[in-house]
């Protein structure tokens, strides 16, 4: 009896368009619910994981003074021959690099120069944004890498940002470090 | 005086549709996107203007601006003639729909259509085809695979749906005993024809989702497997009059439903001003079309012709008979 019934009503369902029903039901229904879209150089800003592999930047030790020794292990394992070092002697008679150059531009981020140097001294820290209009640009010499932000300490949300364009330079600021989660507006079943 | 009256009452009122169906697409392609956006958990054009709002004009600046390209191989006096042609019968429509009864300002009394033809029906039926003229020119014109491709489906889909959509007005016909459109909503005062023309309407809504080639129906542009069909080789402002003349049959599709079924400005319970009424039922079809365009996905071309031929042209011819034996 339930199988007629059932058929019956499958029948009814069809007739009268119960599968477009439902599907124009649930496109409505999306239609109401929070979009996810990260508004981002408007409005947010993503902040990276504390893992986030970004812009590579140099430490200095308790002393203020760098890390780096300059043993150029760095240089030897990357994959793309993107770092220059050279190193020289400094008046303590410690071996420190003259010039420590990386071309951004040809990096793939894979974390190896990290991975690989015995003074942890290179990382890859939670700067994503250094697009520029320029490939010599893209150079960055020790000194500004020794300025680069480091690790991201919380990460993964998304905070209140503003878009900046001073002359030649687009920033992204974010003012707080706690947002909120982002995948708290995605509906999953 | 009298005469010249009248007269400049017509180019007013024929100004007035031109300027509104030109303009009209705007707000229309920002409501597409905007819909699309949130039913797709996204927010759609937010940067030009206040959410967006100002986009459509920085499109159409866009669109404008672009190079006004032409293919070597193409046939020059069609390709530039089928834009035309695409968009002149959906603004020709306008003029024999009624928008309302006559409102008296100053003095004088004001009606609300163009003209009160006595075949608007018809002549809505009539120039309506010819608008597929400019879609299989500007297919065959660009001499370009994926555009005749979509003009050749195109050609086939809106023969094939005019037929149905003809019959299934039929039965409205029957039921005011007029092919006026004004007569039509006055016989609808009291009880819309959607109560008694339900298959009708069926038909004729779907008709014509296959009339304004939207999804489920839109296989002349099928982004999917033929670039952008029948307008593939367009750019720049000839493409635009495309993307007109496709939101102005919308719109017609929208306000024939209401005129014919829907009781035109006729209310219920409400007492709005008609104008008012009609407006928000055309809003209702207009978000309708945007709705289904997002919510289903698109038909293979032998399921449109299965659809056309074995399902709504028996479905309508049904509707005349029963509309037929019902009257007797």
């Amino acid at each position: 009896m339930s199988r007629v019934v059932d058929r019956g009503g499958r029948w009814i369902g069809w007739a009268y368009f119960a599968d477009l029903g439902k599907a124009l039901a649930l496109t409505l229904s999306y239609m109401f619910s929070r979009s996810v879209t990260m508004q981002y150089p408007d409005k947010e800003k993503w902040l990276p994981y504390p893992r986030y592999r970004g812009h590579h930047f140099l430490k200095r030790d308790d002393e203020g003074e760098i890390k780096c020794v300059a043993c150029e292990l760095c240089a030897r394992i990357c994959p793309c021959y993107c770092i220059e070092v050279v190193p020289y002697e400094d008046e303590k008679g410690n071996r420190r690099p003259a010039k420590f150059e990386i071309d951004m531009s040809r990096c793939l981020f894979c974390g190896l120069c990290e991975d690989a140097c015995p003074a942890d001294a290179i990382a890859l820290g939670q700067q994503y944004e250094f697009s520029s209009f320029s490939s010599r640009d893209l150079v960055v010499g020790r000194d500004d890498l020794l300025a680069k932000p480091g690790k991201a300490a919380t990460g993964g949300a998304v905070v209140a940002a503003q878009l900046r364009t001073v002359e030649q330079d687009v920033r992204v600021e974010a003012s707080e470090h706690q947002g909120y989660n982002w995948w708290r507006n995605i509906r999953r079943r | 005086m009298d005469l010249f009256l009248a007269l400049g009452l017509i180019a007013l009122k024929v100004a007035f549709l031109i300027a509104a169906l030109l303009l009209l697409p705007l707000p229309l392609t920002w409501l597409e996107r905007k819909i699309a956006g949130h039913m797709q958990q996204r927010m759609g054009p937010m940067r030009v203007g206040w959410h967006g709002l100002l986009q459509p004009l920085a499109d159409g600046v866009k669109l404008l601006a672009k190079e006004d390209h032409i293919p070597t191989d193409a046939d020059r006096l069609l390709f530039k003639l089928a834009p035309i042609l695409a968009l002149a019968p959906p603004f020709v429509v306008f003029v024999a729909i009624p928008f309302g009864e006559s409102v008296s300002v100053l003095g004088t009394e004001i009606t609300l259509y163009a003209s009160n033809m006595n075949v608007a029906l018809l002549f809505i039926l009539a120039v309506i085809g010819i608008e597929v003229y400019g879609v299989i020119f500007g297919g065959w014109a660009a001499n370009s695979k994926y555009a005749v491709l979509g003009s050749l489906r195109t050609c086939a889909q809106m023969i094939s749906y005019e037929i149905p959509m003809g019959f299934a007005v039929i039965g409205v016909v029957m039921l005011a005993q007029s092919m006026s459109l004004l007569d039509i909503v006055r016989a609808q005062a009291d009880v819309w024809n959607i109560v008694y023309q339900p298959i009708g309407f069926f038909v004729f809504f779907v008709a014509g989702l296959a009339e304004a080639q939207r999804i489920p129906f839109d296989l002349a542009e099928a982004e999917g497997d033929l670039g952008a069909g029948f307008h593939t080789e367009y750019s720049g402002i000839r493409f635009a009059f495309f993307m007109v003349s496709e939101y102005a049959i919308m719109l017609l599709i929208s306000v024939l439903s209401v005129v014919l079924f829907f009781g035109g400005w006729n209310g219920v319970l409400i007492p709005l001003p008609p104008l008012l009424w009609f407006l928000i039922k055309v809003a209702f079809f207009v978000y309708l079309f945007i709705w289904l365009r997002f919510t289903l996905p698109r038909y293979r071309y032998d399921q449109l012709m299965a659809i056309g031929w074995k399902v709504l042209l028996p479905l309508s011819l049904a509707n005349i008979i029963v509309t037929g034996v019902a009257f007797i």
